[in-house]
């Protein structure tokens, strides 16, 4: 569950101003946004995903006003709750992929499980890289474990910016399917902002910005 | 997982850095460390020499030398003096006690000193075995000599004119070991013991002539160098005619160890040997302080050394930290996005400042231990004196604190970019 209300960003006082469509999704409804560069899509993921606070505006996450959450409880409740997926930075370069979704159960606040990381990367095909480092991954299997950690800790949302920009066809279809299978499988939002046409049949609701 | 964890794992991910960052903060507390105990090591070991005396009176000279020579027996004698005149000192009520000592020999470059049985007293010195000197040439060995020469009770040797090991001709009459003293942990430990008749006895024939001091001292600056021949003759042929005009009264001794009864004989008493006999008196606790004031310039030189390695150091780390800070940013803007909170962030820094700081204080004091051990090692060789390690608690956590602070601040510097960190921005410009 997610509702923008006359959503509104600046970077500094004096720089322009970006207005975003109210956006209404119910339960495990997704939403593709689609945009040419600079016209603010990152900015609208990254307001969804309480890493920027909005100029104006409201943004409720089932019923919480995420906008009005003071700086630290705002981390937990993304934590919690917002599973994020980047188109490059995938995860942290020091951990192996396992140490990683742990980590990421960590800040999540959630019991780490090892039943469920195992089952996940078993799903995503990188269980046998469990134990390496980023540098040690393929694109693919990159691209992969960034939909991992954007998951393991079900999260009510996943928001995926430009997840399949630097991807082949073929990838880019696996790379959709799972992102759509797992948030449906935890009941999630899914949104997914790009500039990339090929995922656009995916998708029955539609924001262009 | 935990904080601790991820830092650890930072902490390897980049190995040479920590290692730099360790290997050179190591060094900087090592000499820290080092200079401490060697300084405080060499200065207790110099008072503990002092044993119980107060003052030593000999031959007119450099009153440093006197102490030097007679107490802490490194250097040459400045003289000698009567032994008549320098009992009537002990005769003073403010005056507990007096030992004479007398110097002439040495055995394998360790001292024979002729004294009395107060000597070992002033040191507290028990025998190990045997028994102490009874007649003329009998000696008691310090626990170091016995051990370093391997003469057993009841083994005889010759003893060598003068204090140094070599350029003195040997003497003919052998001396007898009849006990060994235990390690005292003083300069006793490295003296042969024997009574004042013994040295009088191995010279009567050859320098009881030698009343004037200068004589002495020309004869003890021969012995540093090389008896000539023509000396060593010259000697024997004097020495001899002296012999048969030997009298009690012109025995001499090379100076008197005195502890007062009362403190305030510190006072008045070395001014008036000073002032009314052709004696000086000299402190040794005072004169020890002058030399610390000339040795003290090299240790405080040393220090201010390694508190500039301190603090360039300390900006190592906090180099190596900040690049940390600003290399993984995306790692840390990451773990952010991910629901850690600004203080998790800084704490990730911190633990990964306090490991390395805290291996460099392990690797360091054992650095410290290592050196110090092999410097201690070089002095017993050299000086055949026994210094004992230790390391204080105190110093320890005084050196523990003042890292700990610049680490501290370094940390608190390198944290900066953490507060000031733009999340949204760094992971938008993630290509």
């Amino acid at each position: 569950m997610i509702r923008t209300k006359d959503l509104t960003f600046k970077y500094r006082e004096h720089s322009a101003l970006f207005e975003f469509p109210d956006i209404a999704l119910g339960a495990g409804e997704n939403l593709l946004v689609l945009g040419k560069s600079g016209i603010g899509k990152t900015t609208l993921l990254h307001l969804l995903a309480g890493l920027l606070y909005p100029t104006g505006g409201s943004i409720v996450i089932d019923k919480v006003p995420t906008q009005l959450l003071p700086k630290k409880q705002l981390d937990k409740f993304r934590g919690q709750n917002i599973g994020l997926v980047f188109q490059n930075n995938h995860a942290v370069q020091s951990l192996s992929v396992i140490e990683n979704l742990k980590a990421r159960l960590f800040f999540a606040k959630k019991a780490i499980s090892k039943n469920i990381i195992t089952d996940l990367l078993e799903h995503l095909d990188i269980i046998d890289c469990k134990d390496k480092k980023l540098r040690e991954l393929s694109e693919g299997q990159r691209q992969r474990l960034g939909i991992a950690m954007g998951i393991v800790h079900r999260p009510n949302i996943i928001l995926a910016d430009e997840p399949t920009s630097s991807l082949d066809d073929d990838n880019c279809n696996k790379v959709m399917q799972l992102l759509i299978e797992q948030a449906s499988v935890s009941n999630a939002n899914l949104i997914v902002i790009t500039h990339d046409q090929r995922i656009k049949p995916l998708f029955t609701h539609k924001l262009e910005l | 997982m935990n904080i601790w964890k991820i830092s650890l794992k930072n902490f390897r991910f980049k190995p040479l850095y920590s290692f730099l960052g360790i290997l050179i903060l190591s060094v900087s507390i090592a000499l820290l460390i080092g200079i401490q105990q060697l300084d405080r090591s060499f200065r207790h070991q110099l008072e503990n020499n002092l044993g119980d005396i107060d003052m030593v009176v000999g031959a007119k000279g450099s009153p440093l030398q006197l102490v030097l020579a007679s107490v802490l027996h490194i250097d040459n004698p400045t003289g000698n003096i009567s032994f008549e005149e320098a009992k009537r000192l002990i005769k003073n009520p403010m005056v507990g006690k007096g030992v004479p000592i007398s110097y002439g020999d040495n055995y394998k470059g360790y001292r024979i000193v002729g004294t009395t049985q107060d000597f070992p007293e002033l040191y507290k010195a028990r025998l190990y075995e045997g028994r102490f000197v009874q007649k003329p040439m009998e000696v008691v060995l310090g626990s170091t000599v016995a051990e370093a020469i391997g003469l057993q009770i009841g083994d005889s040797f010759q003893s060598s004119h003068g204090l140094a090991e070599k350029g003195g001709h040997d003497h003919d009459e052998p001396l007898t070991v009849v006990g060994i003293y235990q390690p005292t942990h003083k300069v006793m430990d490295r003296l042969i013991i024997t009574g004042l008749e013994t040295v009088w006895d191995v010279h009567h024939h050859e320098d009881d002539h030698q009343t004037n001091n200068e004589h002495i001292e020309g004869d003890v600056h021969d012995e540093e160098t090389d008896h000539t021949e023509h000396n060593e003759t010259e000697s024997h042929h004097e020495g001899e005619e002296a012999h048969h005009h030997e009298e009690e009264d012109q025995q001499e001794i090379t100076s008197m160890l005195i502890s007062f009864r009362n403190p305030r004989a510190l006072l008045t008493v070395p001014r008036s040997i000073n002032e009314n006999t052709n004696m000086q008196a000299a402190l040794p606790k005072f004169e020890l302080e002058r030399l610390y004031q000339f040795t003290g310039v090299g240790v405080k030189t040393i220090t201010w050394i390694a508190y500039a390695i301190l603090i360039i150091s300390c900006i190592t780390i906090f180099i190596s930290l900040y690049r940390m800070v600003r290399d993984r940013a995306f790692d840390l803007a990451l773990m952010r996005s991910y629901g850690a909170n600004t203080f998790q962030l800084i704490r990730m820094v911190a633990y990964e400042g306090f490991m390395i700081a805290g291996s460099a204080f392990i690797v360091g004091v054992l650095l410290s231990q290592i050196g110090v051990y092999f410097i201690f090692e070089m002095i017993t060789d050299q000086y055949k004196q026994q210094m004992p390690l230790q390391l204080r608690y105190q110093e320890l956590l005084q050196t523990a604190g003042l890292v700990g602070l610049m680490v501290l601040l370094s940390i608190a510097l390198a944290i900066y970019p953490i507060l000031k960190m733009n999340i949204s921005k760094i992971l938008s410009h993630e290509k």
